[in-house]
């Protein structure tokens, strides 16, 4: 219980239907955080019924409640804390017997519970008949068969709610007795096991774990006997070898058991659509995936542009604020604050705010609908080498377009460790700004030759990838959570883009606040800077350049290459605004680097004359390898909840940029 | 006997015994598959994960970890 408030934990297995129903019961009033000391995302909301408030936790998807992941540790550990009054189990009705296996891996809990049959369309549309009571009378618990995507008919659903916190029901466990009884020692076993060791985890369950050799249930028992008891029950365990087929085996027959009389079942066949063949064709998946990724990306744009013009609108208002500001005499620094700072920020934070939506209720529509499932099955190999999931090749792609949508993208993830390394890798891919500035500057610097330079910098996003994978891979994605992929394919579903939609939308507020705390900071220490009364050699930025050009220039990058690389990690379109400005002697560096100075003429020929070979490729690399914008930071931090890896990703791209743009200088220098 | 990840598209068999160590036979069968249990090899591509269709439900598998899992082949 928190603070009296009634509260119901969300407990079932991947697609059975949990964030459709958790979304439907709190709508927008859900708050994102992580589990204490886990990297595990945790997602709590409420909503009010009669008069009171409840409390929803959704608990991670996990297959089982074993302790072989964060995932399920966290689930464990908070049903038998006691915080949750109710558990709800959730099963998916038209694979009832698979997805019961929450259930039968529950059944030995002692917290209250109730069972939620979903997806009861899609087992009616089968021909699947389920008889409610039968099952009930079973496991004499409240149980309801129901579809949770009709949000208008949950009457059902709430009656037995209610049942179950005024029943406290407890899961009947005879029926899975009468076959755990079959396994030679389980009776000896469970007769060893003291009660309320673990709270809520009666004997059954905790023999069920012993025999399944889950080391911290077997642990906890070993500690608390002493003597002969101990002895004994060391003795049986250690007679289990692959005691988990056993007891697999015993849940399925319950389940069986359950079942039978109650379902009516006709064989479900196996239809593999056109687009399923297409997907996980042999030669062309991996080209239908890419294409689909892109379509993807594309599509995210209708939703995205009127959001996005919503930002310019911002920067509009900026224009008479300046004026106003100006004419009442204000000092240049308030003005720069208010008008440079702030308004740019909200200007960005909206842009990529309606960029992010659009890519968020794309990439939720693959996930909803099961076309992410098979991007997972075609890129198991290839991403798997890096410890990755083969869903981690959809940020990469979108990265190429965007490295804003490529961390957004990444919210697919479900392993966070998975995640976080999915967007470090992602960062090394050039994206749509350094795509628009280096083919330009190349041609400039180099004419036809440019080619060659786009071939290097992919080269170099190649091995870059492969360096960080080793880098951070290990910390992130421990060995022993490397395993081969062992995943469901769901069958297709229409995705509702009602529901999607309103979801995203509560997500896009929540953002909004995590990410313009990023953004204003950063921009406002970049102004401060960069920030000059009179010409650019009074500012902070200039006076640091000059003074540290010793050092920068063994990088191939003079005073001016240096500032125009600080300002490529706020955004990589300003970067050759920035160097113009400062060989021009016009504008300032944070006006070029958010495009509002006045244009330069003959801006190449004054590259050209400044700027020898060797440096200009240096300077090429270094800004393509950069972080790659304040906003692209901003919602890294948004998808990983971690600030400490915000910034040693950050970090680590900086100094990265630095060490291949020397390396760069110095082969330039002998090539050219 | 043989490992699943033998088998063409289109069999069809009984799992007879799988090894592994607990995790993984933790997991192997709280997706539902165990000893008995009836499975329909989808498809089965070099350097792709199996997809076998067993309890309703189609499932991506690894295709090296495949060979933990022993299957008795059954006819049509
Ligand atoms: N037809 C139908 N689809 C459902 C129902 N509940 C969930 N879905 C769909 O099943 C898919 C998986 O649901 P989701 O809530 O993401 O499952 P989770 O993995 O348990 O969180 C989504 O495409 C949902 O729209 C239902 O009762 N009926």
């Amino acid at each position: 219980m928190t603070d009296g408030k009634k509260t119901i934990a969300l407990l079932g297995q991947p697609n059975s239907g949990k964030s459709t129903l958790f979304n439907a019961l709190t709508g927008l009033k859900q708050h994102v955080g992580n589990w204490p000391g886990k990297t595990v995302e945790k997602k709590q909301g409420s909503f009010m019924r009669n008069g009171e408030e409840f409390i929803v936790t959704d608990l991670p998807g996990t297959y089982s409640l074993s302790a072989n992941s964060d995932e399920e540790i966290v689930t464990r550990d908070y049903i038998s804390s006691g915080a949750a009054d109710v558990v709800c189990i959730m099963a998916d009705s038209s694979q009832l017997e698979r997805s019961l296996f929450m259930l039968s891996d529950y059944a030995g809990i002692n917290v209250p519970c109730f069972l939620v049959l979903n997806l009861a369309d899609v087992a009616k549309d089968q021909g699947k008949t389920i008889d409610v009571s039968g099952i009930r009378n079973k496991l004499k618990i409240p149980v309801v068969l129901m579809d949770a995507t009709a949000t208008k008919k949950y009457d059902d659903f709430f009656v037995c709610l209610e049942e179950a916190f005024n029943s406290k029901a407890k899961l009947d466990t005879s029926l899975l007795e009468n076959r755990l009884e079959s396994i030679d020692g389980y009776k000896e076993l469970k007769a060893v096991i003291p009660d309320n060791l673990i709270p809520g985890c009666s004997p059954v369950w905790m023999a069920v774990k012993s025999i399944e050799g889950d080391k911290v249930v077997r642990a906890k028992i070993e500690n608390s006997l002493k003597g002969e008891s101990k002895t004994a029950y060391v003795d049986i365990i250690s007679k289990f070898d692959r005691g988990a087929l056993l007891t697999g085996e015993c849940k399925f027959s319950f389940i069986d058991d359950l079942l039978k009389d109650s379902v009516t079942k006709t064989e479900t066949n196996i239809k593999q659509t056109k687009l399923d063949r297409a997907i996980t064709h042999k030669f062309w998946g991996k080209t239908v995936v890419v294409l689909l990724v892109i379509g993807g990306l594309l599509l995210s744009f209708i939703p995205a542009v009127p959001l996005m013009m919503l930002g310019s609108v911002f920067t509009a208002i900026a224009v008479p604020v300046r004026s106003a500001l100006e004419s009442a005499n204000a000092s240049p620094i308030i003005t720069g604050i208010i008008c440079d700072v702030i308004f740019q920020s909200l200007a960005n934070t909206v842009k990529m705010l309606g960029f992010a939506f659009g890519i968020t209720l794309v990439f939720g529509m693959f996930e909803e609908s099961g076309i992410m499932a098979r991007i997972s099955y075609v890129f198991d190999n290839t991403m798997s080498k890096m410890g990755l999931q083969g869903k981690s090749v959809m940020p990469f792609l979108v990265s190429f377009g965007c490295t804003i949508g490529g961390a957004t993208s990444s919210r697919v993830i479900d392993n966070w460790g998975q995640k976080v390394l999915t967007i470090a890798l992602a960062w090394a891919v050039p994206c749509g700004a350094a795509w628009a500035i280096i083919p330009m500057l190349a041609t400039n610097f180099f004419g036809w030759r440019a080619v060659l330079v786009i071939v290097a910098i992919l080269l170099v996003m190649l091995v870059h990838i492969w360096i960080t994978a080793k880098v951070f891979g290990g910390r992130l994605v421990k060995k022993e959570d490397r395993y081969g992929i062992i995943m469901e394919l769901p069958p297709y579903h229409k995705p509702k883009w009602g529901a999607l939609f309103r979801y995203v939308l509560g997500r896009t507020k929540d953002m909004f606040f995590r990410v313009i705390k990023v953004i204003i900071p950063v921009c406002l220490v970049f102004w401060i800077l960069s920030y000059s009364a009179g010409s650019i050699e009074d500012s902070i930025l200039y006076k640091v350049g000059t003074a540290i050009e010793p050092v920068t220039k063994l990088f191939g990058l003079n005073w001016q290459l240096f500032m125009a690389f600080v300002a490529s990690s706020i955004g990589k379109e300003g970067a050759v605004g920035v160097l113009t400005a400062l060989y021009s002697q016009s504008g300032t560096i944070y006006g070029a680097v958010n495009g509002t100075n006045a244009a330069v003429a003959n801006s190449t020929q004054l590259l050209l004359s400044n700027i020898s070979g060797p440096e200009a490729l240096a300077f090429m690399f270094a800004i393509t390898f950069n972080v790659p914008c304040v906003v692209a930071l901003a919602a890294t931090y948004q998808e990983t909840h971690s600030a400490k890896w915000t910034g040693i990703i950050t970090a680590y791209y900086t100094v990265g940029a630095l060490i291949i743009s020397c390396i760069v200088y110095h082969i330039g220098l002998l090539i050219m | 006997m043989r490992s699943l990840n033998e088998l063409p598209a289109g069999a069809k068999a009984i799992v007879a015994s799988i090894d592994g160590d607990t995790r993984y036979l933790s997991r192997i069968t709280s997706i539902g598959i165990t000893p008995g249990c009836s499975i329909k090899v989808i498809k089965n591509d070099s350097k792709r994960p199996m997809l076998v269709f067993l309890r309703d439900t189609m499932i991506a598998l690894n295709n090296n970890e495949c060979k933990n899992i022993k299957v008795e082949v059954r006819g049509n």
